[in-house]
């Protein structure tokens, strides 16, 4: 562990400060692009910063693979570039770049164009690194609230729209509510150890029982805050009324970016220091499990919105990630890695399809928006169908290989009752994710004009499509990179 | 003794303040009820024997911070929203849940007590580091020096974010 | 050309077809993309021609001009679809055929090409505590066992694709047809040539999407899209048993690839669970009801007649001869597996013959062409089960095989029908069409002959080689085969019902269509006659024991041997059943056969060509009934009306004391049971799944009603959570 700040320090925070000055490049030459149309260029520069935190995040990943350490621990160890986080940094990297190239076009239908728009992309995705980087409580909270803090403001940026300002409210006011359990959990381990290193919580709960108080304590209070995070019921309630009102390319973002961080910060806690405390809370993460999985996927059946369908979709998914980590073996893990990856672009996808059908006066955020799509644009109707099976967890798409990993998992550490629930769970999945497809399929045609859409949009749905069925097919580099994220 | 008696003293202003906060309908009652919590909060800093801290705390959030509070509400009429019936009475739920998780929270603690390392203030370390001020200098920039960056990268969001949610045109 | 090493490339040629098809596909159909499907299949006065014609003004006249026959739009770029998507079929024949050839001379005639690793693991210790690492390939395996496969999917698919361009030649939707056609050929060949079950479940859900895209093709139909959502749902529950019964397989075996796990089953380790039901058990029960769901079995085999609703090539390739018969394979493919488990042995054996007889009475009252087809292919499923459950693995396939030849072309012969009477699809407005429509007619006499059983045709080996078995072997019981031999008395009855309603007697097609009724073009009759070749030959390799053949007359069960070689096959209770008994039972079930055949002309013969004693005790009821002519009317007046009130003095004393009398008991028989059958599969089959989704539907609502929309009430449940966490700790 290095006691000084050096080249090190700047080395690995390379992918961090190249966002946040790309951010603030933004904010300072927002004047310099004064129309709407010219804004769009804001999001080459987003693409151009992630670029250059791609550069900064290829050369750690490089740095890491020839010189054969397992990491890079920067600033007395509150950082730490392993291989788990180099990993979820590609997600968000990922997530980033997709919803950058959708928002130009979106913001312009919207009439909400605005420079800031993109500077707070690239500051969330800044939050983001800490929250799979960082080993520090502090570290953790404060990127965790940094991260927040943007997905407030872009919730409600839709300033003139009341669904979009009572989403911003209710999230914001409960965002806040669950990260003061989580600071109160992190209150209690800073107690218990002295400490704020992760390394260090985890040297004192390791001294202590399984079930000593204090460590449940702070157990449940952190994972409130988390499990608040992921939208794991009962948590859960604020996802769909947030997702609902959010601009869709943040509803798409916020689905997959924030659920994606909120689960290597949650990783980094449960496998970290609370691994000694297993016995006590893997009880009650199936419970959560089960109950998300039953309200997420029963309460999809009966939406007739989009975006609340997939927000109910995406509940449920949180569930079956967290089975992957009461499983909690290698192939759990491995799991959950490839599931955050693969849903990334899945439901990325998903998301991308209904922004295409925004258009001036038509939302296109009902499920009978769909109707007859098959025949207005067939490619986008295929597509479509690609991500839903996926997000169905039918081969050979991406998303068969999430679950088929979690579910390999369950039955290896021998969850056989919690593998049959969520194994049932997904053929009632298939009930709702089946209506958009027998609407877009069978459904009678309303508009007969084939979709308008910008390129970046179509290049994002390109990049996520093939993703979605290549994964599916040749999954071979995503589960090396999967697994590498956690095996030293 | 007097230690515990101070501690209780402050412990009470800093509950009683944030209660009265969020209970009384009159935004500058609420606002001034605020401060009362925050001296509070400094006393405890004080007990703590966290000078710099103590007077961080009276500067920043009650001198700066709150003034600035007690002006926008001035400016703003909220006599019409205090007047305004509230549309939820659930403050006996809210009630029963504060009392139940307070109540399991001081189960879980009471138990395990003994757990905690932290709970004498570090006089000696404090002496040997060459004061309160020299030693939060030391620990913030060099411990805690990401954190500390990163702040201000949320606040700087933070500023953003005020602005882009309150004014009308950007 | 080593034709073993490129089996990877069968699926591949389809695969590109569908590509093609569907992405650049609405640039060689010169059809706007958007306009609305009209079908042969769809009567135009339908509510959804009028539909159609509300959004599009030229396609009635379009339409019309199909009903003629005489409409050639599309042209150029349209044969281009025509010649590809077959040819792309063609070609994956081609190579399957070569790599069977070549297969032959294989001494341990398997062959195995492993393309990538595909799921790759990581170490875990099994149940017994051993380390495994489960890797499952993208990797394909050739044996007797999916060289069968292969050769029916590719060369059935491949005439059905040829006979489609001639039945889809006037639809709108065409390049989407073949798109989705080759699209499925794909799958279906990845889920027979796959050499692992994990890649197996590749095409085992895609041929489920392409059956739904296919059963749905008629969107405008709103019964097209409920029938194939009802197909996809129904499909995952058994989808579900599938996956949890490969998982399990994996966790108690190490693998799931086909070869270990028949080589670990067999190595002796795993004892067969005779005693109990335990971990084997349970996991090829799991399987089965995988196998359920996409061979529409009891309970889940309800989708299957909805899916009518598809164009009837479809029917023909999917819902007939490949696709739901991947369950039969599925099995066969886990004989290993059945064999150490001979309780679920005897549950398959049981719901096979449960489901075989069960929809065999449904089919004598079904007044659809295509619906008495549907529940006849699931009662043929049901007797490959039967099969398949009495341990007779290679009678399975073998029936698969012959059943593949005479019931797709049974579909396409009634597709052909109903092309003739422009779309018509009830036989009750069917009848006389046998000049009318000859190659029509003598293809399905064919087949019809050999679905019923008649010697010499395909069907006649494969089932009497089922009954064989379910009688004589040691899984095998005669209860099961009573219920075999009734079965097969009630299909010769309701398939011969089938074709004089249809092709003799007089005519009772509506008179401004029955100006139309043409043959149908060569597009789709050689396709017919060549099925009709396969149907007479196609049983002919598989030859009773009895019969004392050998070399290719018994080629199918040797070619089939080394699959199944570890499975003791045919354990027959050698000693308790001679050649004597074989005899018997064949000139029973052959007797049966044409008592079937003879009960159905007795019904429903109207102009007696043939002279003889069966057509002259018909006179009497001829002439009694000719007055009230329709068929249904026979129907009301055997089983509505009773025989007394209807006959009468008409009748001879003879007609009325025997023979009627003895209709008057069948058809009583018949009715209750059909009728109790079709009250079974409306009130507890349809309400059980109606039941499930009010179930889920209802269950749905408190989750909505907790969902407020205010945001006190979502901090409260995050405190409730909280407490009930804490709480766990004090209840522990």
């Amino acid at each position: 562990m290095s006691q000084y700040y050096s080249t090190n320090e700047a080395f690995a925070l390379t992918p961090a400060l190249t966002l946040a000055l790309f951010g603030c490049w933004i904010l300072v030459f927002d004047f310099l692009f004064a129309n709407s149309k010219q804004k769009r260029y804001f999001a080459l520069v987003v693409v151009a910063g992630l670029i250059f935190a791609g550069v900064g995040l290829y050369r750690q990943q490089a740095f890491l693979a020839t010189s054969g350490d397992s990491s890079i621990i920067a600033f007395s160890g509150a950082l730490t570039i392993d291989r788990f986080a180099l990993y979820f940094n590609w997600v968000f990297e990922l997530a980033t770049l997709i919803v950058a190239l959708v928002s130009y076009n979106y913001l312009e239908i919207e009439g909400e164009h605005h420079g800031e728009y993109y500077a707070l992309l690239l500051f969330a995705q800044c939050g983001m690194f800490f929250l799979a980087a960082g080993t520090d409580l502090v570290t953790l909270f404060i990127g965790l609230e940094l991260m927040a803090l943007c997905f407030y403001v872009m919730v409600g940026f839709l300033r003139g729209d009341k669904r979009s300002n009572e989403a911003a409210i209710k999230y914001l006011l409960l965002g806040a509510f669950s990260s003061g359990f989580l600071v109160y959990g992190f209150s209690i381990m800073y107690g218990l150890a002295g400490s704020t290193r992760l390394t260090d919580v985890a040297a004192a709960i390791a001294a202590r029982p399984a079930w000593d108080p204090l460590v449940f304590l702070a157990m449940t209070t952190t994972a409130v805050g988390l499990l608040f995070k992921i939208s794991a019921a009962p948590f859960h309630m604020w996802a769909p009324d947030a997702y609902e009102g959010a601009p869709t390319t943040i509803t798409a973002y916020l689905s997959v970016a924030s659920k994606a961080a909120s689960f290597a910060f949650l990783l980094r806690i449960f496998l970290g220091p609370l691994a000694p405390a297993r016995d006590a809370w893997e009880p009650l993460l199936a419970a959560v499990a089960i109950l998300t999985m039953t309200i997420g996927n029963l309460a999809a059946i009966s939406q007739t919105n989009i975006k609340r369908l997939l927000a109910y979709s995406s509940i449920s998914h949180a569930g079956y990630m967290l089975l992957g980590l009461i499983a909690g073996n290698d192939t759990g893990i491995q799991g959950i890695a490839v599931y955050v990856m693969v849903y990334a672009f899945m439901n990325l996808g998903a998301f991308l399809v209904v922004i295409a059908l925004r258009r001036k006066n038509i939302i296109g955020d009902d499920v009978d928006d769909m109707a007859g799509l098959m025949y207005r644009s067939p490619g986008y109707a295929v597509l479509m169908l690609i991500f839903l099976l996926s997000l169905a967890g039918i081969p050979p798409t991406a998303g068969f290989l999430g679950k088929y990993y979690i579910f390999l998992s369950l039955i290896e550490t021998h969850h056989y009752l919690l593998a049959v629930i969520a194994t049932l769970y997904v053929a009632v999945a298939i009930y709702y994710y089946f209506r958009i497809v027998k609407t877009m399929f069978v459904g009678e045609l309303t508009e007969k004009a084939p979709l308008a859409t910008s390129f970046g949009l179509r290049v994002a749905l390109g990049i996520t499509g093939v993703l979605t069925l290549a994964v599916g097919v040749y999954p071979e580099p995503v589960l090396r990179l999967a697994q590498n994220s956690f095996l030293r | 003794m007097m230690d515990a008696l101070f501690f209780y003293l402050f412990a009470t202003l800093v509950l009683g303040g944030a209660i009265l906060t969020v209970t009384r309908r009159n935004a500058v009652h609420s606002a001034i009820s605020l401060i009362v919590s925050l001296i509070g909060v400094a006393g405890l800093y004080l007990l703590q024997q966290a000078e710099f801290l103590f007077a961080v705390q009276i500067v920043l959030y009650v001198g700066g911070i709150m003034v600035l509070f007690l002006f926008v509400i001035m400016l703003v009429n909220l006599d019409q929203a205090a007047k305004q019936r509230r549309f939820n009475r659930q403050w006996w739920i809210a009630l029963l849940c504060v009392t139940a998780v307070g109540v399991e929270i001081a189960y879980f603690v009471r138990k395990g007590a003994s757990a905690f390392s932290m709970a004498r203030p570090p006089v000696a370390a404090v002496a040997n580091a060459g004061g309160n001020t020299e030693q939060i200098a030391d620990v913030l920039f060099r411990q805690y020096l990401l954190p500390f960056e990163i702040a201000s990268v949320l606040l700087l969001v933070a500023v953003v974010g005020s602005v882009v949610m309150a004014k009308k045109r950007i | 050309m080593n034709f073993l090493d490129q089996i990877w490339l069968i699926p591949l040629f389809p695969l590109f077809g569908a590509v093609v098809m569907l992405l650049f596909g609405s640039k060689l159909d010169p059809q706007p993309a958007s306009d609305v499907a009209v079908a042969p299949g769809v009567e135009l006065t339908h509510d959804g021609h009028e539909a159609a014609h509300h959004h599009h003004g030229h396609t009635h006249e379009h339409a019309h001009e199909h009903v003629t026959g005489h409409d050639h739009h599309g042209g150029g770029l349209k044969t281009v679809v025509s010649l590809l998507c077959p040819g792309m079929v063609l070609l994956s024949l081609i190579w399957s055929a070569g790599a069977v050839l070549q297969l032959a001379n294989v001494p341990e005639r398997s062959h195995e090409v492993i393309q990538f690793t595909w799921l790759a693991g990581l170490p875990f210790h099994m149940a017994g505590g051993r380390l495994a690492t489960f890797s499952a390939d993208w990797g394909f395996l050739l044996d007797p066992l999916s060289s069968v496969m292969i050769l029916v999917v590719t060369g059935i698919g491949f005439l059905i694709h040829v006979y489609s361009t001639g039945y889809m030649a006037h639809d709108n939707g065409y390049y989407r047809f073949f798109g989705y056609l080759n699209l499925f050929v794909f799958f279906m060949l990845m889920l027979v040539l796959a050499n692992n079950y994990a890649l197996m479940f590749v095409g085992w859900e895609g041929v489920g999407l392409c059956s739904y895209l296919l059963i749905g093709f008629y969107f405008h139909k709103k019964s097209a899209g409920d029938a194939g959502k009802k197909a996809f749902v129904v499909n995952r529950v058994g989808d579900a048993g599938f996956i949890l019964g490969m998982l399990l397989m994996f966790s108690v075996l190490g693998t799931v690839k086909f070869v270990d796990v028949r080589q670990i089953l067999g190595s002796g380790n795993f004892r067969a669970e005779t005693a109990g039901f335990g971990v084997l058990s349970t996991m090829a029960l799991l399987l089965f009801i995988g196998a359920t769901g996409k061979s529409a079995q009891i309970p889940l085999y309800v989708w299957l007649p909805d899916a009518m609703e598809g164009p009837t090539p479809v029917s023909a390739l999917i819902h007939a001869a490949t696709m739901v018969t991947a369950g039969v394979y599925m099995v066969a493919r886990s004989a290993a597996l059945y064999q150490l488990t001979p309780h679920t042995s005897t549950i398959v054996a049981s719901v096979g013959a449960f489901t075989a007889i069960l929809a065999a009475t449904i089919a004598l009252v079904q007044n659809d062409i295509k619906r008495v087809l549907a529940y006849s292919t699931v009662s043929q499923l049901g007797y490959m089960f039967l099969a398949l459950g009495v341990g007779a693995y290679w009678v399975a396939i073998f029936h698969l095989f012959t059943h593949a030849f005479f019931k797709a072309l049974l579909f396409l012969g009634s597709g052909s029908v109903i092309h003739a009477v422009s779309g018509e699809q009830d036989m009750r407005r069917m009848g006389g069409l046998k000049d009318k429509i000859p190659i029509t007619h003598w293809t399905m006499f064919v087949a019809a002959l050999a679905i019923a059983g008649i010697p010499g045709f395909a069907g006649f080996f494969s089932k009497d080689e089922i009954l064989w078995q379910a009688y004589s072997s040691q899984q095998g019981s005669n209860a099961l085969y009573v219920v075999g031999l009734l079965t097969a008395g009630l299909t010769a009855f309701y398939m011969w019902r089938l074709m004089h309603m249809t092709f003799y007697g007089r005519s009772r097609v509506a008179p401004e269509i029955e100006a139309h009724i043409h043959e149908s073009p060569a597009s789709m009759t050689v396709p017919l006659t060549l099925l009709a070749i396969g149907s007479v030959l196609a049983g002919w390799i598989g030859t009773p024991r009895l019969w004392g053949m050998s070399g290719w007359f018994r080629g199918f069960e040797q070619w089939l041997e080394p699959s199944f070689a570890s499975a003791a096959v045919e354990a027959v209770k050698e000693g308790a059943h001679d050649a004597s008994t074989e005899g018997i039972l064949m000139g029973v079930s052959i007797a049966l056969a044409l008592i079937g055949i003879g009960i159905a002309r007795y019904c429903y013969h109207i102009r007696p060509e043939i002279p003889g004693a069966i057509e002259a005790r018909c006179g009497p009821i001829h002439r009694t009934l000719s007055n009230k002519w329709y068929v249904d009317e026979i129907y009301d007046f055997l089983f509505v009306n009773g025989f007394a009130k209807g006959g009468g003095t008409l009748l001879g004393a003879f007609d009325r004391n025997v023979i009627d009398g003895g209709v008057n008991g069948a058809g009583w028989f018949t009715r209750f049971s059909s009728s109790f059958s079709i009250w079974w599969d409306t009130w507890i089959v349809d309400g059980t799944v109606r039941l499930t989704s009010l179930l889920v539907k209802v269950s749905s609502y408190p989750v909505r009603i907790v969902q407020t929309g205010r945001v006190q009430a979502y901090a409260l449940f995050v405190v409730v959570g909280a407490l009930a966490f804490f709480g766990y700790y004090l209840a522990r």
